[in-house]
């Protein structure tokens, strides 16, 4: 198994000072006697080789550099922070501290009961762990949710050192480490990860846990604007450019079942369908994601190109602009470069070649067309006000002004026709 | 015989512009009537001078309007077969013998229009008309259910608006509205109570092309603080009614603490978001706040609300129904609020006879005070009101239960200028105390209901001393009897609203003495037990301007009442027939000859039919507005009677 690997790869971009401060608190509180068994699973070891192995790796670092601030915008404008407010963030740790307190004293507990209860079988220890596991997991989500308020003026002071967002992500998959029949904070933990999904690294981490993961980061990126990357300065070279077929990136699916030969968009899914082939799939090595990262450069940041000439988004164009994800590329593509084939069944005259597109539209087709009396349409009511409100004698259009008797809004489409 | 014919020579000697102005003194629309009856140059001088007219049959618009021509203002409020039919007539052709010009020449003066509950009238109609009339400025559409947007878009042609009514107009929309708003812009006054469907939206375009609103009201709506955002940036604005807006809370009004610099009055009242802080904004933000009314929205009148209020020196009204207010938080309004005209106090908590002796002793002007459920007021109180406030006007006390005869003694005493009053639900009263208080010779307005101590005696001194009343509430006065209608009838010539209702000694007698009652506009009648048919011919031969009768459970009133209503009482506008033992042949002919008839409450008459049901109301069906029966007749009459109803704009009540 690869994941001891893989694991010490992710590390080697931590280092943080406050993070390793809270490292050690946990480890301290992690040698308790009752949390052996627990603490071995968390492997400290990794810890240790995880600060080496940054320090012996600078020019590691310095590669990255360019490409973290870019993430980090993402996951700013994801979360809509726009702010750091300090009085949030205090109560923020406070509320920490009182976590951390409250294990501290359920530790305690479990210490102090642990010589009555030596004879009692497992399933009680079992059950504290997955109390402490469960506490332990809101208190690395809080930390994560806090570090992540801070960084919008951490971009701007700080130095290349400061971590992302998604290594949190990273380091909850470390003290965690999935695929090993944990019981109680895998789904906190899903949880978490899934919030700075953002970075695709952490895809990598924690698509592991389980199949909810995988459905979380897959409504993400169905989210996934091609434009959303806009924001972002790479600089050349510090990403690399991957451009896909024209038939790849229009295949339907790019993943097969070799049993029945069911196809799916996404390896992490078939690797949930292929558990139903038999017990073999449903160990952590074969649910494991396949060593990309592990084997190639994990710290080059991917990005895409749009395999039709001339666009903006491929890559000899003089103003490239990379696409973020596959699924930009796919929907870039069909917008863009594809024939609209699927039609609007209410208007017949919108067309989409994104079926999500015209799902989103059909949402609103026909209903609530707010026409002016210069014969603008609008969607929405506000806008129409806002219109009227702008413009000099433009007024508001009823419908029947011109069609005495029904009421109904196809008097709209006719009339937004005819003008 | 001589000096008869010189006076004679000399009124007609008079030239037409004194008669003119002879006319022009006339106040009273009585008199006016009386004016007009004396000849046929009299006739003319009216008719050349009118300028309001108020028509009550449809039949009649074309010639009158074709006789004036100096008409500014039109009411066709009372008219109910007003609809676009008539009104394209009436603009086209008017009169036999004028041109067929383009539009009628009455329109070209004509600034004022009231067509509220015109049900009849749709869009078209209205479109006519305010395309018609020029000079238009205010027009009066309350009360039409049934308009909307395509009736304000109708009515926006009329661009010169300043003054727009559309209560109750419950169609209207936004775009409706928008509509008004963006070709209306001269609009000073805009009423809008009870336009449901308005929002946010319309009201900001309202506040960003109508920059000259004087008056707004939104009573009713359901706009947020949003709206009072733009509103607040309406300098002109004096006037804003928020009553009953539930989502509208302190944080908006902080918008029109900082804005609306004209504001002289806001009313809050029944606000459910609105508390203290809201209106400590508002009043901290415009000293020079004459009306305030925060009534049904305070839980308690807080030392800081006074301590701002304090500042209000032009203050005249203030109303804080519903509140507690404590003896100090008097004596603060006492001190400084000199210039108070009238003060609202009902279901107010603490009012003590302490607090109402420090409120008058520094509000010495007052005309106007509302002690409505404030038990705790003794005679004590009402001896300081009336020792203090000499030109209090109006006085109400209704369920001040401790009120005696000494009490209204005082008031008899001192506050001759007394117009209305009311006591009813005062048990207090008695005969005594009526005595006491007909020496208030100016009384309009009496409301004594509920009040069982009283008989014909005390009437008796009504009827001799308060010639000037107007209206009269006897309602459950069951010690009065027909001896006491007869003072009434002898001494109140004027009255014109009369509540009999549950007054069972009252008998036939009695309503024939009701009957010489000219002016009786409005009788309520209801469940007097010893009425037979025999009264109600009396009153319908003798009240001849009746309009509202109300003659539920009068189970021994016959056809021949009802045939002699038919007959008589032509101007007939409402009328209540619950529980009566009328006939279908009685009914039909009632809502058939009554033609001015326009709403109805026909339910539980067990002689009726649903045969008579439905020719009574197809007798009725053109000019009927209102209608109440009962559930079961919604599938058993016809559906074509129905349909007819609701397109002529009828609301119809199941119940």
């Amino acid at each position: 198994m690869d994941l001891k690997e893989r694991l010490s790869g992710d590390l080697q971009n931590k280092e943080h000072p406050s993070f390793t401060n809270f490292d050690t608190q946990n480890q301290q509180k992690w040698e308790d006697p009752s949390m052996l068994d627990y603490s071995t699973r968390i492997e400290p070891p990794h810890f240790l080789g995880f600060n080496q192995s940054s320090q012996t790796q600078p020019s590691n670092n310095q590669i990255k550099v360019p490409g973290q601030d870019g993430p980090v915008n993402e996951a700013l404008q994801a979360n809509k922070v726009q702010e750091w407010d300090p009085s949030t963030m205090l109560n923020n740790l406070s509320f920490l501290e009182q976590k951390i307190h409250q294990l501290q004293d359920l530790v305690h507990l479990i210490v102090g009961r642990r010589g009555q209860v030596l004879g009692r079988p497992d399933e009680l220890v079992a059950q504290q762990q997955q109390l402490i596991t469960a506490d332990l997991t809101s208190i690395i989500v809080q930390l994560i949710s806090t570090a992540g308020s801070l960084l919008p003026s951490v971009k701007h002071t700080l130095s290349a050192a400061t971590p992302s967002i998604g290594q949190f992500g990273q380091f909850g998959g470390v003290v965690f480490p999935p695929g090993q029949g944990m019981n109680g904070g895998v789904q906190p933990q899903n949880a978490s990860a899934s919030k700075v999904s953002e970075q695709p690294n952490t895809v990598d981490v924690s698509s592991n846990s389980g199949n909810e993961q995988n459905h979380i980061i897959e409504e993400h990126d169905m989210k996934d604007e091609e434009d959303a990357e806009d924001g972002e300065n790479l600089l050349p070279g510090t990403y690399e450019i991957l451009q896909l077929e024209k038939e790849e990136i229009l295949a339907p699916h790019t993943h097969f079942c070799t049993i029945c030969g069911k196809g799916f968009k996404r390896d992490a899914n078939l690797r949930m369908h292929m558990r139903g082939h038999g017990d073999e799939y449903k160990t952590p090595a074969a649910l494991a994601k396949p060593h990309k990262e592990s084997s190639s450069e994990p710290t080059i940041i991917k990005r895409y190109s749009c395999p039709y000439a001339g666009c903006k988004r491929n890559k000899d164009h003089k103003k490239f602009q990379p696409l973020k994800t596959i699924l930009c590329v796919k929907n870039h593509y069909k917008r863009t470069h594809c024939d609209k084939s699927y039609t609007c069944s209410r208007c017949n005259t919108k067309k989409f070649s994104v079926i999500a597109d015209l799902k989103t539209h059909e949402k609103h087709c026909g209903k609530d067309k707010w026409l002016c009396s210069c014969g603008t349409t609008f969607s929405r009511k506000d806008k129409l006000f806002g219109h009227i409100a702008l413009f000099q004698g433009h007024t508001p259009a009823i419908p029947l002004d011109e069609n005495k008797g029904s009421i109904g809004s196809c008097n709209y489409t006719q009339k937004s026709g005819e003008e | 015989m001589s000096s008869s014919s010189q006076s004679t020579k000399n009124i007609f000697s008079l030239t037409e512009d004194l008669l003119v102005r002879v006319y022009e003194k006339l106040a009273f629309e009585s008199d006016r009537k009386s004016f007009r009856l004396v000849c046929r140059e009299f006739r003319r001088i009216d008719s050349l001078t009118r300028k309001h007219l108020r028509v009550l049959r449809v039949e009649f618009l074309p010639s009158l309007l074709q006789k004036h021509p100096q008409l500014q203002s039109l009411d066709l409020s009372s008219c109910p077969r007003i609809d676009d039919g008539v009104v394209s007539l009436l603009l086209t052709r008017v009169g036999p013998g004028s041109n067929s010009v383009s539009w009628a020449s009455w329109t070209q003066g004509l600034r004022r229009l009231v067509l509220s509950r015109a049900t009849g009238l749709r869009f078209s109609g209205l479109e006519m008309l305010a395309r018609a009339c020029p000079s238009l400025e205010s027009v009066d559409v309350s009360y039409c259910c049934g308009f909307g947007d395509r009736e304000a878009a109708a009515l926006s042609c009329a661009v010169g608006l300043k003054e727009l009514k559309m209560d109750k107009c419950l169609q209207l929309s936004d775009v409706g509205l928008a509509k008004i708003a963006v070709r209306c812009l001269k609009l000073e006054k805009l009423s809008l109570k009870w336009c449901m469907e308005i929002t946010d939206l319309a009201v900001d375009l309202l506040c960003k092309k109508c920059v000259d609103l004087k008056f707004l009201d939104i009573s009713y709506l359901k706009v947020t603080n949003e709206s009072l955002n733009p509103i607040a940036s309406l300098l002109k604005l004096e006037v804003l009614c928020l009553m009953a807006c539930p989502l509208i809370d302190d944080a908006g009004l902080q918008y029109i603490e900082r804005g609306c610099p004209s504001l002289k009055a806001i009313d809050v009242s029944r606000c459910e978001g609105v508390g203290s802080s809201g209106l400590i904004a508002v009043v901290r933000g415009h000293h020079n706040l004459v009306e305030l009314n925060a009534g049904y929205c305070l839980t308690e009148l807080s030392s800081t609300l006074l301590h701002w209020i304090k500042n209000l020196k032009q203050l005249e009204m203030i109303r804080i129904e519903g509140a507690r207010i404590s003896e100090s938080g008097f004596q603060v309004i006492s001190t400084n609020s000199k210039s108070l005209l009238e003060i609202g106090l009902s279901k107010c908590v603490g009012v003590s006879n302490m607090g109402i002796m420090r409120l008058i002793s520094g509000c010495i002007n007052l005309r106007v005070l509302n002690l409505t459920c404030c038990h705790s007021v003794t005679d004590a109180a009402i001896s300081a009101i009336a020792d203090s406030c000499r030109k209090l006007v109006c006085l109400k006390l209704e369920s001040c239960n401790m009120i005696t005869e000494k009490g209204l003694c005082q008031l008899g005493s001192f506050c001759l200028l007394l117009e209305e009053i009311d006591l009813t639900d005062c048990c207090g009263v008695n005969d005594k105390g009526l005595e006491y208080l007909s020496r208030c010779s100016e009384l309009s307005c009496l409301k004594l209901g509920l009040c069982t101590n009283i008989s014909d005696k005390g009437l008796f001194y009504i009827g001799s001393n308060c010639t000037k009343i107007l209206e009269l509430d006897l309602y459950r006065c069951t010690g009065i009897g027909d001896g006491g209608l007869e003072a009434i009838s002898r001494g109140c010539k004027k009255l014109t609203k009369l509540n009999l209702s549950y007054c069972n000694e009252v008998s036939d007698r009695g309503l024939g003495y009701i009957s010489n009652l000219e002016e009786l506009f409005d009788l309520e009648m209801r469940r007097l037990d010893k009425v037979t048919g025999v009264g109600l011919e009396a009153i319908a031969a003798g009240c001849k301007r009746l309009a509202d009768l109300d003659l539920k459970h009068c189970v021994k009133v016959g056809d021949s009442g009802f045939w002699a209503l038919a007959y008589y009482s032509r101007n007939l506008r409402q009328i209540n027939l619950s529980y009566c033992a009328i006939s279908d042949m009685a009914l039909c002919m009632m809502m058939g000859n009554l033609t001015r008839l326009q709403e109805a409450k026909l339910v539980h008459m067990t002689n009726v039919t649903v045969e008579g049901f439905e020719l009574a109301l197809r007798a009725c069906c053109v000019r009927i507005k209102k209608v109440k029966l009962l559930a079961p007749l919604r599938f058993l009459l016809s559906s074509e009677i129905l349909e007819t109803l609701h397109a002529r704009g009828c609301i119809i009540r199941w119940d």
